[in-house]
């Protein structure tokens, strides 16, 4: 968190923020505990509907909790995650492309739909850091990043 | 040596460095449950119909794990306010009730989540009609006053088919929750082919009692025969009888004196031999992590075990239940096995994902222990705004943890 946001007034604010979000999550495990009990899902669905309220509740945990809404600085630490995420969807994908195992040479089951899930998520975690991301970056810079940078050492330089 | 910037931000990266330190650390654990998320996902998919138990799994119980995670991450992110606030004692209450929360948490794992499944026990048997058999002595009266109760007229008067219904009842709970096509498909194959497991808790067994015929002394085994005897003597036989020929017999002994016999007379020098002679009347015994070669072990050619009785589980929504109990012989069984890591698929990846996020649990526990002890607390006194930081950077971590759950939640208790 930076300097910028250490008065009385951000902190109140902020857990009042921590209440909120503590509410939503609540409010998420409810809907989904819910809706497990009262709708017979076909495996996709609930899959679907699980992962989806589970990817709201930890987008909250990681922008609220976790002060990654302040602390812009993480970028770098975003795109590796970006990066890493469509790297495994792509790997997911491949994996779900495939054809079947011996002994059942073939698959009965049509796996499209697993291909379909999987690359989703797959751009809807890049996509819900990334909206993050922009958002960061559409605010004004903070103060501390006025600092000037201290010049690199030159590598001519022997002692 | 002094670590630079814990307070004040690195001017390159713009974080102190603790912070960039726990980051770092969360990217890693990412990439470590997301393989291990993604494992179990492509496993549930690629799953044979019928071979995923998570009907087994309690939402209820799941559902208020989940709340209390939640909460936890509620208390350590206010903790961490309070002291932006400078308030030490609103940290300690807040801390304090982050670690009740954890604890509960693993409490209701360790004690409860676990170990009821390391009770229960999966019966594969190798004749189809033995465990028809079985279903129905364990069933019958079930199915009838379930037939009674819901007033089904398509029951009929046939016990077998009573008696089928009810048990794919309860196999479509556990791997398929709701009935459908391929629920049915995958029931009526494993009712014809028997390859369904009948499921419950050991109530109790009935072992080998076991006779050690003691044979001919091997005079080249470096033993005296001074020492032969003592150790005839030991094991409750006549050392001196040991040595007349035809040898004596140490008489009805169990398994444990049996195996402590057979092993202290080869060392002596003696051939010894095991044999049944009875089986044990009934032993009640709630027996944790067995497995079929317990059950078959062979002694003189017979099993170990003559049967275990198996008290059946009946299907979730009928409350207030006796387990129906059966008697099941050993030669009967073709697998035995306890909800264990060994059991299958499924509880394999199950152990190994929430095993490693309890362990995540269990470290976080001794972390906040650690920074509420005076040895933590030193550093408060030293320097309020790097243990305000310690304190934020162990939130990210416990965030992280809650996380894992949030995921791990609808992946286990709901696909």
């Amino acid at each position: 968190m930076s300097d910028s946001h250490d008065s009385p007034d951000f902190i109140n604010d902020l857990v009042r923020l921590f209440y909120m979000v503590g509410g939503v999550l609540v409010v998420g495990t409810i809907i989904t505990f819910a809706i497990d009990l009262a709708f017979s899902l076909p495996l996709v669905w609930a899959a679907v509907i699980g992962l989806t309220i589970a990817l709201v509740k930890a987008s909250f945990v990681v922008a609220i909790f976790m002060h990654y809404k302040w602390d812009k600085k993480l970028i770098m630490i975003t795109w590796t995650m970006v990066i890493t995420f469509f790297f495994f969807a792509g790997m997911m994908g491949l994996i779900m492309w495939a054809d079947g195992d011996a002994p059942n040479l073939a698959r009965k089951e049509m796996p499209t739909i697993w291909v379909v899930l999987a690359s989703l998520l797959g751009v809807a975690l890049p996509a819900s850091f990334t909206v993050l991301t922009v958002k960061m970056l559409s605010q004004p810079a903070p103060v501390e990043a006025a600092v000037p940078k201290p010049r690199r050492a030159s590598k001519k330089r022997i002692n | 040596m002094e670590i630079p910037y814990t307070v004040k931000p690195r001017p390159d990266t713009g974080l102190y460095n603790a912070k960039l330190g726990i980051w770092l650390f969360l990217a890693s654990e990412v990439m470590l449950f997301g393989a291990l998320f993604s494992s179990y996902v492509l496993l549930r998919v690629g799953a044979e119909p019928g071979t995923w138990s998570m009907g087994l799994m309690d939402l209820y119980v799941g559902a208020g794990n989940t709340m209390v995670l939640i909460a936890s991450s509620m208390f350590v992110v206010l903790a961490w306010a309070e002291l932006k606030q400078g308030n030490l004692a609103g940290y300690k209450k807040w801390k304090w009730a982050t670690i009740a929360c954890a604890v509960v948490f693993l409490c209701v794992k360790w004690s409860y989540e676990w170990p009821s499944k390391f009770k229960h026990y999966d019966v594969w048997l190798n004749d189809a009609t033995v465990l028809h058999e079985k279903f129905e002595k364990g069933y019958h009266a079930e199915a009838k006053r379930l037939a009674s109760e819901m007033k089904l007229s398509d029951y009929g008067d046939a016990h077998s088919s009573d008696v089928e219904k009810h048990v794919e009842k309860i196999y479509t709970t556990r791997f398929f929750k709701e009935p459908s096509d391929a629920s049915k498909t995958a029931f009526k194959q494993g009712w014809a082919n028997g390859t369904l497991a009948l499921s419950g808790h050991i109530n109790g067994y009935r072992e080998a009692v076991i006779n050690v015929q003691i044979g001919e002394w091997d005079a080249g085994a470096g033993v005296t025969q001074d020492e032969a005897k003592v150790a005839v003597n030991t094991q409750g036989g006549d050392g001196d009888q040991a040595f007349d020929g035809g040898g004596p017999v140490l008489a009805n002994l169990d398994y444990e004196a049996a195996k402590r016999a057979e092993y202290v007379l080869g060392q002596a020098g003696f051939k010894v031999t095991l044999s049944v002679a009875k089986y044990s009347d009934r032993v009640d015994a709630h027996p944790w992590f067995w497995r079929t070669p317990r059950l078959s072990e062979d002694i003189g050619g017979k099993p170990r075990v003559h049967s275990i009785f198996l008290g059946l589980d009946h299907s979730k929504d009928e409350e207030g239940l006796h387990h129906q109990e059966v008697e099941i012989e050993t030669l009967h069984i073709s697998r035995l096995s306890a909800y264990e890591p060994k059991h299958s698929t499924f509880f394999g990846i199950y152990y190994t994902i929430t095993g490693l996020h309890a362990a995540h649990v269990f470290g976080g526990i001794l972390i906040m222990l650690y920074n509420m002890l005076p040895i933590g607390l030193g550093l408060w006194h030293r320097d309020r705004e790097q243990f305000t930081n310690r304190i934020e950077t162990f939130g990210l971590f416990w965030h992280f943890v809650d996380l894992v759950w949030i995921f791990l939640f609808p992946i286990l208790y709901i696909l």
